[in-house]
């Protein structure tokens, strides 16, 4: 069978214009989509059952069981943590807020690790960008500011950008100036008219100089800056001031870097600053492919995109302080939920080792470097494959993820609606 | 600080041993004023609601009718108390040891001293009232909240030892003084006010709208974007310092003057 | 079968005539009834004043860039924070609160129906989303069309049948209720980082005027029969000098309906500004209110702005970037392809400022000068002017002049001179309110016939009862009890339930979604048409059939269908 449009769930492009061959309760062929989308799809080995941890190993118990312990674990905890939501659909999103209410625990999303930093910075100079759509039909100049779309991104140059056509460049990359920024020469430097290496930990100061040259200011500017020089710099910001649309990504050599979300603040004045003189955008290359779905979904709900600790009732905000990261470093919490997401692969040690001394359950389709971790792993469906919902693309659009297989799974969020219920019942209501 | 016949009350909290002893405490009723009607004061332990009794012993010495001549202290390890001093509006609250996060935020009056090391966000937001660190202060030393235009407002803050990064950022008023070396980003987005750095400091003052920072140890990757205008001679220091106005690329006309380290 | 029954009310139903009449409601699974069994659950509001439940026709409080809204203001977040109590969850934010924040607010305040001021089309399906988080009041999407390629093109071809088919098939799809046009033609433009200037001048690479997209969208509104009329943000907002741009647009409105007005013209007060540049900026309420009494075919609602911070909002991106060269407030923008754009950035509206004082002025006399309460309606464009727990305080300054002298006195002093609201005497009566806050609003958005906005046997149970005996009040001198009365009702009834108490909502809310579906006969139809197909697919980011919004996201939906009139 034949499935098309099919929404592919990995990263922050989600491309819907895959084809898919499923045959039973397998895909067996991906058309249209990149390696990355390939193996989401086709390679997606399931944990059978859920699993409880032993002295000697695991063993496997019922989800009714996991689902008891589960809430038995949080239904107490004095600091709990809810943390990951990005691979999962927004319908389950939405409980996990419910939970953490409930029992006044720490919400937090994969922004922590990602663009968490950008999100600061929006939060203190604003965001002007829009949707891709836009700049495929418009930009005639793209920066690549520290990301590899190449490798993270794959489809984005042909779909949203370089090489897409677009009413107003219906020739695509030949009428396009692309830029790109990064420490070193990566595979997207490739494709680049333009590229300037800056030094570690110097996208901040170079950043600042484009601000004062096309406010017309070079004069104060010294010759070289971060390994750039003041002639490129220069060269560059006439590129953007002469443009008829500029769009600005960015990735993680900005998110994480020196200074984090001060640099993302810097490249979003320098946007505020470009479009004084032309149009410019800028935009976050957001990696998962919901992670935006869970700032939305956790903003509306609660005020704050992430990183949101309901332990005083009220939801409470502070990167820095009620972050998943930094929670865990300072061994604050004692329970945690990870619910689509790898913690255990993707934090630093100090931080992930913390989970394996507390009880620790994950939610998630596949067995992962948390599940090592971990008390209890339940697995579910995988949103975009077994499970239809809502995902956020990285420029905030939303899609409908398609059910594509049935492989006998419950749904994540059916299982968080089952664990709120049981927190909610055994208590005394107000 | 108590002297007889003064009318004055202190009142020494000192922590107890936890069962969890890495759960963070928010305890923003100890501020002096509260002390006046007792100790019956509630505090959090994660998301639990705590009598103060139950995680400090309570020692009172002498009585009070005015909220200025109550002095708190805090013995013990209060490395994870967060919040003391938030509101404050007079009285003094004296720690021995180190003290949690947002220590004196919104004060507005009264003196803290903390003797050993503050965590992130020490006097955030503060609008007048004095902080004296003994030790090194954290990230976020007299800065202001995510998405306000305005951060300290007042009064006055100084760490005799180090600070983190971020240090006095959106400074709107007021001073800040520390001691030893900052980490990254000091006065970043200050708008006003006054920041004096005796040690080093690493980027200093990036998007400067205004006010006045003095760095007297070595600048780290100092920003392009600022333009030397002259020298100015510290007389109680006998120091040169190189004037710098910016931060040209935000439009800012604040003062960073950095101690001169020699022929140009 | 749940019965209720609301004894000793005093009812103001201006759709049915009714005036500080003190009678007996009896509502029957969700709708007024005759009479009810002995069994029938009884509140007593011992002559309380009783309304229908209120209706915002215009307000920002669900979708992409209300989140946006939300999201890029922690500081606000804190500024209102409430925990969880018995049904009700965490709330946060002061003006641009969470969605069950302003779910728990409108229902404190008796407001049980919210027209979502700007939907755009790719965006619906968050939108949709929002709205079940919004549960207490029943919602309604003001579909965005301003910088619609395909609609530009048709109107180009001066094609008002295609023009009809485009806006059938969009608002079908992704189940929005009305054509919203936001600085129509400006939008598009904004895409280059350009704005028009007049409703005759040419949208860039399109060759239509935004007169021609208004027309077409009117006659288009018309043939499919829409409840609603078209609902218009009119160019040039914010701009001094504006007023003329107000006049020349409501001047191309013929009178084309029956039931209702042809054109809702919304947030006046941004666009009746006269004078040339900030210094010497007047009002021109007078003319604008002169052109609207002489206009049945045309409602306006006031843009009330009050005092204070707020955020504004509002798909007019070229607007927010002035305010942000202004201001240098954060800015964030957000253009949608190929359809709209949306701008936000928060302000503070102050005392000290002239054109503040202006602007708070234009507003209520809008109200004041406009004849017929059903052609001038309580509105702050949410939160643009003010956020709504404001309307309180409005309806305080329509029905007292004392009330308006008192701040009037506290404005900057050039205000006189600027304004004429300090000589107007008008005070509005409850009446005149309910129809402002309600009957109005029901009878513009085409409601009506949907139960809402009036209290007759087959209403919808929608009811507000207010703590205010309106008989022993006098509200010219009596205002802050007025004030106080509105804020908070004794009970908000939603479909026959008691939903809020004393300002407590008690339950979980169950709200449903309105929208409309035209249909067209298939030689129209856009879906089968390869031109357009072809056009969507190639320009835009997502497939087609991916594009409309599901189901799924309409719990409880309830379509309106209509029939394109050829």
């Amino acid at each position: 069978m034949i499935v098309s449009d099919v929404v592919c769930p990995f990263c922050g492009c989600l491309c819907d214009d895959l084809e898919l061959e499923v045959v039973g309760d397998r895909i067996v062929r991906v058309k249209n989509g990149c390696s990355l989308a390939e193996a989401t799809f086709m390679n997606d080995t399931r944990l059978p059952a859920p699993i409880r941890r032993t002295t000697t190993g695991w063993e496997e118990i019922s989800y009714d069981e996991a689902v008891k312990e589960t809430a038995d674990i949080l239904k107490d905890a004095d600091r709990p943590l809810l943390y990951g939501w990005s691979s999962t659909h927004g319908e389950s999103q939405s409980v996990g807020v419910h939970i953490a209410e409930r029992i006044g625990a720490v919400i937090d999303n994969t922004s922590t690790v990602c663009h968490g930093p950008s999100i600061l910075a929006i939060q203190e100079v604003g965001h002007p960008g829009c949707t891709l759509g836009q700049v495929k039909n418009r930009a005639d100049v793209i920066i690549y500011w520290g990301c590899n779309p190449t490798e993270a991104h794959p489809r984005h140059m042909s779909r949203y950008t370089t090489y897409a056509t677009g009413f107003f460049v219906p020739d695509a990359h030949m009428e396009r100036t692309v830029i790109v920024v990064d420490t070193r020469r990566n595979d997207t430097v490739n494709i680049a008219d333009e590229f300037l290496q800056v030094e570690p930990g110097g996208d901040y100061a170079v950043l600042s100089a484009l601000r004062a040259i096309v406010r017309g200011k070079e004069l104060v500017i010294p010759q070289k800056v971060a390994g750039i020089s003041k002639e490129q710099l220069i060269r560059v910001a006439g590129i953007c001031k002469n443009a008829k649309f500029g769009a600005i990504f960015f990735g993680l050599g900005l998110t994480m870097s020196r200074g984090k979300y001060k640099n993302v603040r810097n490249a979003i004045e320098l946007t505020d600053e470009l479009n004084r003189h032309t149009k410019f955008v800028i935009s976050p290359m957001r990696g998962h492919g919901n992670v935006y779905g869970s700032n939305e979904v956790f903003t509306w709900m609660t005020g704050y995109p992430f990183a949101v600790d309901f332990a005083r009732g009220i939801a409470f905000y502070n990167p820095g302080e009620t972050t998943a990261v930094d929670i865990l470093r300072r061994g604050e919490c004692d329970a945690a939920l990870i619910v689509a997401s790898d913690p255990g692969a993707n934090f630093p040690r100090t931080a992930a080792a913390h989970l394996a001394k507390i009880p620790t359950v994950v939610i998630d389709p596949h067995v992962n470097a948390t599940t090592a971790l971990s008390r209890i792993h339940i697995p579910c469906t995988a949103a975009g494959i077994d499970a239809a919902g809502t995902a956020y693309r990285m420029d905030g659009v939303p899609i409908r993820l398609k059910k594509v297989i049935e492989r006998g799974y419950p749904d994540d969020a059916v299982i968080l609606k089952k664990i709120y219920d049981r927190l909610n019942g055994g208590w005394d209501h107000d | 600080m108590y002297q007889d016949g003064d009318e004055s009350v202190r009142v020494i909290l000192e922590t107890k041993v936890r069962s969890k002893p890495f759960l963070p405490i928010e305890a923003e009723s100890i501020i002096p004023r509260n002390f006046l009607k007792g100790t019956d004061l509630t505090v959090y332990e994660g998301n639990k609601e705590r009598a103060l009794s139950e995680l400090f012993w309570i020692f009172v010495e002498g009585t009070a009718v005015s909220p200025d001549k109550v002095e708190v202290v805090l013995k013990g390890d209060t490395s994870r108390v967060k919040r003391v001093g938030e509101y404050m509006d007079t009285g003094t609250i004296w720690i021995m040891g180190d003290i949690g996060m947002h220590c004196g935020n919104f004060m507005s009056g009264g003196q803290i001293e903390i003797g050993g090391n503050a965590d992130a966000w020490l006097g955030r937001e503060m609008l007048d009232g004095r902080i004296i660190c003994r030790g090194n202060a954290g990230h976020y030393c007299g800065s202001g909240y995510r998405g306000e235009k305005h951060g300290m407002k007042g009064g006055r803050i100084e760490v005799m030892g180090n600070a983190g990064d971020f240090c006095a950022e959106y400074l709107t008023g007021g001073e800040v003084y520390i001691h030893g070396s900052c980490g990254d980003m000091a006065g970043v987005e200050m708008k006003g006010g006054q920041l004096v750095i005796g040690g080093d400091a690493t980027r200093p003052c990036g998007n400067m709208k205004n006010g006045t920072c003095m760095i007297f140890g070595t600048v780290h990757r100092m920003l392009p974007t600022f333009k030397k205008t002259g020298t100015h001679l510290v007389p109680d220091r006998n120091v040169t310092m190189d004037v710098y106005t910016g931060d040209v690329a935000n439009r800012g006309k604040g003062s960073l003057m950095i101690k001169n380290t020699g022929p140009d | 079968m749940t019965e209720l029954l609301v004894k000793n009310a005093c009812v103001i139903d201006p759709l049915n005539r009714i005036s500080m009449e003190i009678m007996d409601i009896s509502i029957r699974d969700g709708r007024i009834v005759d009479s009810v069994s002995a069994a029938a659950e009884v509140i007593d509001t011992h002559g309380c004043l009783t309304l229908p439940g209120g209706i915002d026709s215009h307000s920002h409080v669900c979708g992409t860039k209300v989140n946006f809204g939300r999201y890029m203001s922690p500081e606000d977040m804190r500024a209102g924070r409430t925990p969880r109590s018995g049904k009700m969850h965490v709330t946060s934010g002061y003006y641009v609160p969470t969605t069950y924040g302003n779910s728990y607010r409108y229902s404190r305040m008796g407001y049980t129906t919210v027209l979502e001021g700007a939907m755009a089309p790719l965006e619906a399906r968050h939108t949709h989303e929002e709205f079940t988080a919004t549960p207490h009041q029943d919602m309604l999407a003001n579909t965005l069309f301003d910088g619609n390629w395909a609609i530009m093109e048709a109107v180009r071809d001066r094609d008002v049948r295609r023009t009809a088919a485009i806006v059938a098939w969009t608002l079908s799809a992704v189940k929005g209720y009305s054509i919203k046009l936001t600085n129509p033609g400006g939008t598009e433009a904004w895409g280059w980082g350009e704005d028009l200037t007049s409703i005759h001048d040419l949208v860039p690479n399109f060759n239509v005027t935004p007169a021609e997209i208004i027309t077409t969208m009117i006659q288009a509104n018309e043939l499919l029969h829409l409840p609603h009329s078209v609902h218009l943000h009119c160019n040039n907002l914010g701009k001094p000098g504006n007023y003329q741009t107000t006049l020349e647009t409501f001047d191309l409105v013929p009178d084309n309906n029956n039931a209702r007005q042809t054109l809702y013209a919304t947030h006046a007060q941004f666009h009746s500004y006269g004078g040339t540049t900030w210094r010497d900026i007047n009002s021109q309420a007078e003319e604008i209110a002169r052109s609207v009494n002489a206009k049945p075919q045309i409602v306006m609602d006031m843009g009330q702005i009050m005092f204070g911070r707020t955020m504004t909002m509002t798909a007019d991106g070229p607007m927010e970037f002035n305010l942000y060269c202004l201001h240098h407030n954060k800015w964030s923008n957000h253009d949608v392809e190929l359809e709209t754009g949306s701008g936000i950035i928060p302000v503070l509206y102050s005392k000290k400022s002239l054109v503040n004082c202006v602007m708070w002025a234009i507003g209520l006399e809008l109200a004041l000068l406009t004849r017929n309460p059903y052609q001038c309606l309580l509105a702050t464009d949410n939160p643009n002017g003010a956020p709504f727990v404001k309307y309180p305080e409005i309806i305080g300054l329509l029905m007292s002049k004392r009330y308006r002298d008192e701040e009037f006195a506290t404005l900057h002093d050039g205000t006189g001179q600027r304004t004429v609201v300090s000589s107007l005497d008008r005070e509005m009566d409850w009446n005149e309110i309910a129809i402002m806050t309600r009957a109005g609003q029901a009878q513009a958005l085409g409601i009506t016939a949907q139960g809402k906005g009036h209290l007759g046997v087959g209403a919808e149970a929608d009811i507000a009862i207010y703590p205010i005996r309106c008989r022993d009040v006098d509200p010219a001198t009596e205002y802050r009890k007025v004030v106080e009365g509105f804020q908070k009702t004794m009970y908000t009834i939603k479909r026959g339930r008691v939903v809020a108490r004393d300002g407590d909502v008690i339950v979980e809310g169950a709200n449903n979604t309105f929208w409309v579906n035209p249909s067209v006969p298939d030689e129209f139809s856009v879906a089968s048409d390869p031109e357009f197909v072809k056009k969507f697919e190639e320009y835009y980011t997502v497939r087609m059939s991916n594009y409309p919004v599901q189901d799924v996201y309409l719990p409880r939906g309830k379509c309106i269908r209509t029939e394109m009139n050829l």
